[in-house]
């Protein structure tokens, strides 16, 4: 029984993968349109203000924006693992309870009112989409727990309403916003990595953070969620409160994540799956390593959106979906031969 | 320790239709009792509030005379572990770690398992020979294999009693003797108290010590096996004609409609009972 998962087996994993995320973080601090050279990086500190414009680059612009790839995409796909297993979907991710539509209504109310204050260095773009993201799951949640007994769809038929609906709105708002508005519109719906101020990335360094440790928490509880509601109570699980701690939590961080970055597609979806495949669906592990793989796939990403087109930068989620969808693609193919296999 | 199920006037009715009427039985430890009886009897229902998932409407079952209401999800896991009909998860698990879930009740938060627990583990695995496919995936099983793991994470739960939901459906004939022979031989070397919902009333004769007979009408009868199981009784209980013969110890009973072969067969008992 060599496949039973053993805490020192799951550290060496978790370190090696830290280690590869270390590594590509590095590689893509360094690769940029303007070239740095990692010599000069190293003799930064210490130098004065405008002595040294590669270490300023490294330090000033392009580490902020590589840890909050990783962050978002760490977030993500953390939260994508958990929804898939919530509701037992493998095609489920961190949008599917209308998080995406509530956060971009907050996001495009917030551009278009042009408003300029801000609340603990937060932007209101960001507040807004937060709100936003919260009181749609919210929402959600109340509707799915109002309609129905089977409560896995009820919820999900609840987010597909919620969605549709406010995605019309946002089509409307989108319609009469001014054209100076709509590249940021969409910009923000695509998914989109800026420079943040460092306070911003410290909350949500510690918000995300808490939040995949509380989901660490429970993860041995997800895989035995996975197998059902009776099934899991019969092993002495409990499912409601496992499942309010498990949604709450991931509300959480795919809003925190929303609100820094927009809504970029893909990674929720695939991340975990491409996880789940190499290292079968234990989420004692499956969270863990998704959280770290979710986070270089958003860097080399988010890398490339930035140096693809030299100066010109590209919104990180249109790199996600080109990567993704093809990916989906083949996931979806493969999902629906196994299910009518095994009917 | 002794973990009677005592079943104390229980009720239980869905929105406007009773199911359960008034029923008081008791389980002593270390038997094997067969719950049989027509589609909506209540076969399901009466598992589903010996496992905590439904409660009762009046009345009160009680596990070592604690009524069951009282103990924690946990706490219950420990007491009764539950094999409803084989399923195929939504995730790739394997055997081993569809097993090694049964020690869930027992570990901690993050459930990594001790040496006692692995042992326990492969011993389940090796008493109902799932051990040699431990690392395949449950979905690459056939039926009857997929059935055996689930009782083998029954038996890794370490509980007193054991409840199953017709565990034999869908199986083929090897497969359903292969199942009740491993219950049986857990019921005799461990002692375990079986309670298993099934319909097939011969494999009920051959492995039950009692029955319970629920009829759609919310009556029941609950007795050692050769006093429930009758022609008459059965007859009664499920509206058909039943031809019985003897082996051995046990009768068996073939149900016979109108256009079988044999339908003769089955009204000459029926005019001699």
């Amino acid at each position: 029984m060599t496949e039973i998962l053993t805490i020192k087996k799951l550290a060496v994993k978790v370190c090696i993968g830290l280690v590869i995320l270390l590594a590509v973080m590095c590689i893509c601090t360094l690769s940029g349109t303007q070239k740095i050279s990692l010599q000069k990086v190293l003799d930064g500190p210490g130098q004065k203000p405008g002595e040294n414009i590669d270490y300023e680059i490294f330090v000033g612009y392009r580490l902020p924006r590589v840890f909050l790839a990783v962050l978002v995409g760490a977030a993500l796909a953390c939260s994508g693992v958990v929804l898939q297993a919530i509701l037992r979907n493998p095609l489920a991710d961190p949008y599917i309870l209308g998080i995406s539509s509530g956060a971009g209504l907050g996001a495009i109310i917030a551009i278009i009112s042009g408003m300029t204050w801000s609340l603990w260095a937060g932007s209101p773009l960001a507040i807004f989409a937060f709100i936003g993201a919260l009181t749609t799951v919210w929402l959600v949640w109340s509707i799915g727990h109002f309609a129905g007994r089977s409560q896995v769809t009820s919820l999900l038929l609840a987010g597909v309403v919620v969605n549709a609906f406010f995605s019309a709105v946002i089509m409307f708002l989108t319609s009469i916003a001014k054209s100076e508005q709509l590249r940021s519109i969409i910009y923000w719906l695509m998914g989109n990595i800026t420079d943040k101020s460092s306070s911003v990335l410290l909350a949500g360094t510690i918000c995300i953070t808490a939040g995949i440790i509380c989901l660490f928490s429970i993860s041995n509880r997800l895989n035995i969620i996975t197998l059902g509601e009776y099934e899991a109570k019969g092993l002495g699980v409990d499912t409601e409160k496992t499942k309010i701690l498990a949604f709450t939590f991931t509300a959480f961080i795919t809003a925190v994540a929303v609100s820094l970055s927009g809504l970029i597609g893909f990674v929720g979806l695939i991340v975990p799956h491409a996880v789940r495949l190499v290292f079968g669906p234990d989420h004692r592990q499956l969270l863990p390593l998704s959280a770290i793989i979710g986070g270089i796939f958003l860097v080399i990403a988010d890398t490339l959106a930035r140096t693809i087109f030299g100066q010109e930068q590209l919104p990180v989620g249109v790199i996600t979906a080109i990567a993704g969808g093809p990916f989906f693609l083949i996931l979806l193919a493969r999902y629906t031969k196994k299910v009518s296999w095994s009917k | 320790m002794s973990n009677t199920v005592e079943i104390k006037n229980l009720t239980f009715s869905y929105t406007d239709k009773v199911i359960l009427d008034d029923l008081s039985l008791d389980v002593k430890q270390g038997i094997f009792v067969g719950i049989i009886g027509p589609n909506g009897a209540g076969k399901t229902t009466l598992l589903n509030l010996l496992c905590g998932l439904l409660r009762p409407k009046t009345g009160t079952i009680e596990i070592d005379g604690t009524n069951i209401e009282s103990f924690t999800v946990r706490e219950l896991a420990q007491k009764v572990a539950v094999v409803r009909q084989e399923f195929v998860p939504v995730f790739d698990f394997t055997v081993a770690q569809t097993v090694s879930m049964a020690r869930t009740p027992y570990l901690g938060t993050f459930g990594f398992m001790g040496r006692t627990d692995r042992q326990i583990v492969h011993d389940a695995l090796e008493a109902t020979d799932t051990g040699i496919f431990a690392s395949r995936i449950l979905g690459s099983l056939s039926g009857g294999e997929r059935q055996r793991v689930f009782i083998a994470r029954a038996l890794a739960q370490k509980t007193p009693i054991l409840l199953l939901d017709e565990p034999t459906s869908f199986l083929d004939l090897k497969h359903q003797v292969n199942i009740y022979d491993l219950l049986k031989a857990a019921q005799l070397e461990q002692g375990k108290t079986i309670i298993a919902v099934t319909h097939d009333i011969n494999l009920a004769a051959q492995y039950c010590d009692v029955i319970l007979l629920l009829g759609s009408d919310s009556s029941f009868r609950y007795g050692y096996t050769k006093d429930v199981l009758s022609v008459e009784q059965i007859t009664k209980a499920f509206g058909v004609n039943i031809y019985s013969g003897k082996v051995g110890q046990e009768h068996f009973f073939i149900p016979l409609g109108k256009h079988a072969k044999d339908s003769e067969q089955a009204n000459k008992m029926q005019d001699k009972t």
